[in-house]
């Protein structure tokens, strides 16, 4: 599989981000430095046009981060975004603005997402205020419409007028997809779109999702902890660990035949809805939490928890990704034995 | 927000702000005194009240000193009350001593216990004119006040005043009726000609006196020849009878009428609250969600400027403003504005910090939202309820500071204020001569005007502020 560089999209390398903790005048002045917290620690991907690339990991692991950092709501603390071609990470005010346009995002919340204020008429009216879309009122509620259309949400002159409290969570998420569609950009960051929405719900909204993307030709990147919708929705997948990228490939390749232990356990804890298997409890093959970002294990950051750790995992470097062919990059040293 | 919205969350704001009889009462007298000052010129007796404030010459004709109107009705002697004559009746008659003259009568019926304090004739005559000024009595004296002679007038204007001008002619009067005995014990210069007037004649009306009640009728004398080749002329007669009491309010010892200056007063209160407070809110308010939104350093910066003035004491500061630069309205306002904008800042400050933790707002910057488009479409119109509150809750001060400075005579002299009416009466000591006339209603206005906006605001700020509610 080769990957031409006009195709990739976005492009990260070794992105990183550090966020020192409040120190008082007195720490300061004495040099004793508290940890600093290693949200994400040296991450680097690509995206492909036209591709769903998810990004999964458990709470804490820094794939919130890595979406805010993707879309410049906070400065990395070194590494590069690129974007189309362009480096983007230290970009001016007008070439953020211009960024902004192509790059939307659609928030883990639909509840917080929208103005409680703004009627969904207002909300959707917004980018094109911001970005100073030509056109008179009734060109903008044309395109209101248009977007509220490519979302199914029918009929939209009936939505136009309520506010975000009078829909239900789904009915929220698609206008939040209809926000960022109104602009047509290049590139959308889902953070967890549809966690926070009732299961029956959440195949309808990816399924929409997916629509939109293949109508317009849109890239994602799927920001989840949820292993069995980002098969169903992705095409490649990068888990997460403690700030750094454990495994990365296609999305089949990865779920059925995982190399790292991690990727193990996160597959094997997702319940299956199989008759006479529902009331089994997995035994979890990792235990624990997620150790604190800011005191991060030294050698291998997943040795902690791994249940095939051996002394050399702790004492030797960290190791880097490595590629097993056909696209699939793990970091484990050991993926062989175990 | 379009129109719609707009008088539907009112309507909301109503169904709750009726449920607050406190509020209510706060808006009932707050729409009174609206309706005073749209209506002023129908309150006033008098015309142009802050142009003529200061002017003693447009109050000459008002009892100095003199309680309201209505104490008469607690009193057991009654006094006089001032009386205004627009219209004399005119007649042409024959006077045994100057032949035909023309008369201008006024008829004053006298029901009093306390006769007035003066009887003021006032005209305006144009080249030469004499007259003779007479008082007919009910019991059928009549008593001579005195002769006008004026030549050269071009509309001039004539004053008579009993008080001063008929001393002479009314110890006349008294020589013809009172016992020798009692006119040797006395001198003409401590009798009070308008006693004299109102009082039945006798031996002894000099040491005690019996109110003559009846019509009264004032006579001005004009020799019928004086008009004849049209270049004399008088017009514009009009009589004043002085009361001892005056008013709704009685006067202060400027003669001047206490009832106009406070309504005269309330439109020059309610301004100065108002400006006061919603400028110095709305500064506050934008201050607070900066402080907020841009946090680090602007943060710890604006904090600090705050901190310094919010410690700052307002009255010394205030009074050497006043002292440095002419005493003015603007100076006056401004320099409250100066201080009374700390008063929101903590509270927005830590509201906002809540707000702009919000997912919409970080969904905002990412569609590419500018500072000020956050701050102020999605920020400020969340806090504009608690600023409605707050203006409310800080009008009283404002009056209350403006009256401070006012009564220690560092108010604008061109208007009239609450404060300024009470600074004029600790100067007179009014308070050692017992005139509470001029200290109560000043102090009772201030007071009832910062009750009304302290209910107002509390009512509010109940509901708007939900976490305060009671019920």
């Amino acid at each position: 599989m080769s990957i031409d560089k006009n195709d990739v999209i976005l492009e990260i390398k070794d992105l990183k981000k550090h966020f020192a903790p409040h120190q008082s005048l007195a720490q300061t002045l004495t040099g004793k430095n508290r940890k600093v917290v290693k949200a994400v620690d040296g991450i680097s991907f690509d995206i492909r046009r036209g591709e769903i690339f998810g990004l999964i990991g458990e709470s804490g692991s820094g794939k919130t981060t890595t979406g805010k950092l993707v879309m410049k709501l906070i400065d990395p603390t070194s590494g590069t975004i690129v974007f189309n071609g362009e480096d983007v990470t230290n970009s001016d005010k007008a070439r953020t603005h211009a960024y902004r346009r192509q790059v939307q995002m659609i928030f883990q919340d639909p509840y917080a997402s929208m103005n409680p204020r703004f009627k969904i008429k207002d909300v959707l009216e917004e980018p094109l205020i911001i970005h100073k879309i030509p056109g008179d009122h009734v060109a903008h509620e044309n395109m209101i419409i248009k977007a509220l259309t490519e979302v199914k949400l029918n009929p939209p002159e009936e939505f136009m007028g309520r506010y975000p409290h009078m829909l239900s969570g789904g009915q929220r998420q698609r206008v939040a997809t209809a926000r960022t569609l109104i602009l047509n950009p290049m590139m959308l960051v889902a953070d967890e779109p549809v966690s926070m929405i009732d299961l029956s719900t959440r195949a309808e909204i990816l399924h929409m999702m997916k629509d939109v993307q293949r109508d317009l030709g849109l890239t994602y990147l799927y920001i989840t902890h949820d292993l069995s919708t980002a098969r169903y929705f992705t095409d490649r997948i990068a888990v997460m660990y403690l700030g750094r990228i454990v495994e990365m490939g296609d999305a089949d390749d990865v779920i059925d035949n995982p190399l790292h232990p991690y990727t193990k356990a996160l597959i094997d804890a997702v319940p299956e809805p199989e008759t006479g298997k529902v009331d089994v409890i997995k035994e979890l093959p990792i235990s624990g939490e997620i150790p604190s970002p800011a005191n991060i294990p030294p050698g291998c950051r997943f040795h902690t928890r791994c249940p095939y750790a051996k002394p050399e995992c702790s004492a030797e470097a960290e190791p880097e990704l490595m590629d097993v062919g056909n696209g699939h990059f793990h970091a484990c040293r050991r993926y062989k034995e175990i | 927000m379009s129109m719609k919205d707009f008088t539907y969350r009112l309507g909301e704001f109503w169904a709750d702000f009726r449920k607050e009889t406190s509020g209510l009462i706060g808006l009932g007298i707050l729409a009174l005194c609206v309706v005073v000052v749209l209506l002023e010129p129908v309150f006033l007796p008098y015309k142009d009240i802050d142009g003529n404030w200061r002017d003693i010459t447009y109050w000459e004709d008002n009892p100095p000193a003199a309680p309201p109107a209505w104490t008469n009705l607690f009193a057991k002697e009654k006094s006089a009350t001032t009386i205004r004559f627009e219209s004399p009746s005119v007649s042409d008659e024959e006077d045994p001593e100057y032949g035909p003259v023309r008369v201008f009568t006024f008829k004053y019926p006298y029901k009093f216990d306390k006769s007035p304090l003066d009887i003021i004739m006032r005209a305006k005559g144009t080249g030469m004119l004499f007259m003779n000024i007479s008082m007919e009595r009910p019991d059928g004296n009549s008593v001579f006040l005195g002769q006008v002679y004026q030549d050269g007038l071009v509309g001039d204007q004539i004053r008579f005043a009993v008080d001063t001008d008929a001393r002479g002619s009314v110890y006349e009067f008294i020589r013809d009726h009172a016992s020798e005995e009692a006119i040797s014990q006395s001198d003409s210069s401590n009798v009070k000609p308008t006693e004299i007037i109102f009082a039945q004649t006798g031996e002894k009306m000099l040491s005690e006196r019996i109110p003559l009640k009846g019509d009264y009728l004032y006579k001005i004398k004009i020799p019928a020849s004086l008009f004849e080749d049209g270049s004399n002329s008088i017009e514009d007669v009009r009589l004043v009878v002085t009361g001892r009491v005056s008013g709704v309010l009685g006067t202060d010892t400027s003669k001047r009428d206490i009832y106009s200056g406070i309504i005269a007063g309330l439109k020059w209160a309610l301004f100065i609250g108002l400006i006061t407070s919603i400028i110095s809110v709305l500064v506050g308010v934008m201050y607070g969600i900066i402080c907020a939104y841009f946090g680090g350093a602007t943060d710890t910066i604006m904090s600090f400027i705050f901190e310094v003035f919010v410690s700052m004491p307002m009255l010394p500061i205030l009074i050497v403003l006043s002292a440095i630069f002419k005493p003015s309205i603007w100076i006056i306002i401004g320099s409250m504005i100066a201080f009374y904008w700390v008063g929101p800042v903590k509270t927005v400050r830590s509201m906002a910090l809540q707000i702009k933790e919000e997912t919409y707002i970080e969904a905002a910057k990412a569609l590419g939202s500018s500072k000020w488009r956050i701050i102020f479409k999605h920020m400020a119109p969340l806090l504009l309820p608690y600023s409605f509150a707050n203006m409310a809750l800080s009008v009283p001060g404002a009056i209350v500071a403006e009256s401070s400075l006012s009564l220690l005579g560092l108010g604008d002299p061109t208007i009239i204020s609450w404060g300024q009416i009470l600074h004029d009466a600790q100067l007179s000591g009014a308070t050692l001569n017992g005139l509470w006339w001029w200290i109560v209603p000043p102090g009772l206005f201030i007071a009832v005007m910062g009750m009304t906006f302290a209910f107002l605001g509390f009512a509010m700020d109940k509901i708007l502020h939900p976490k305060l509610r009671t019920r």
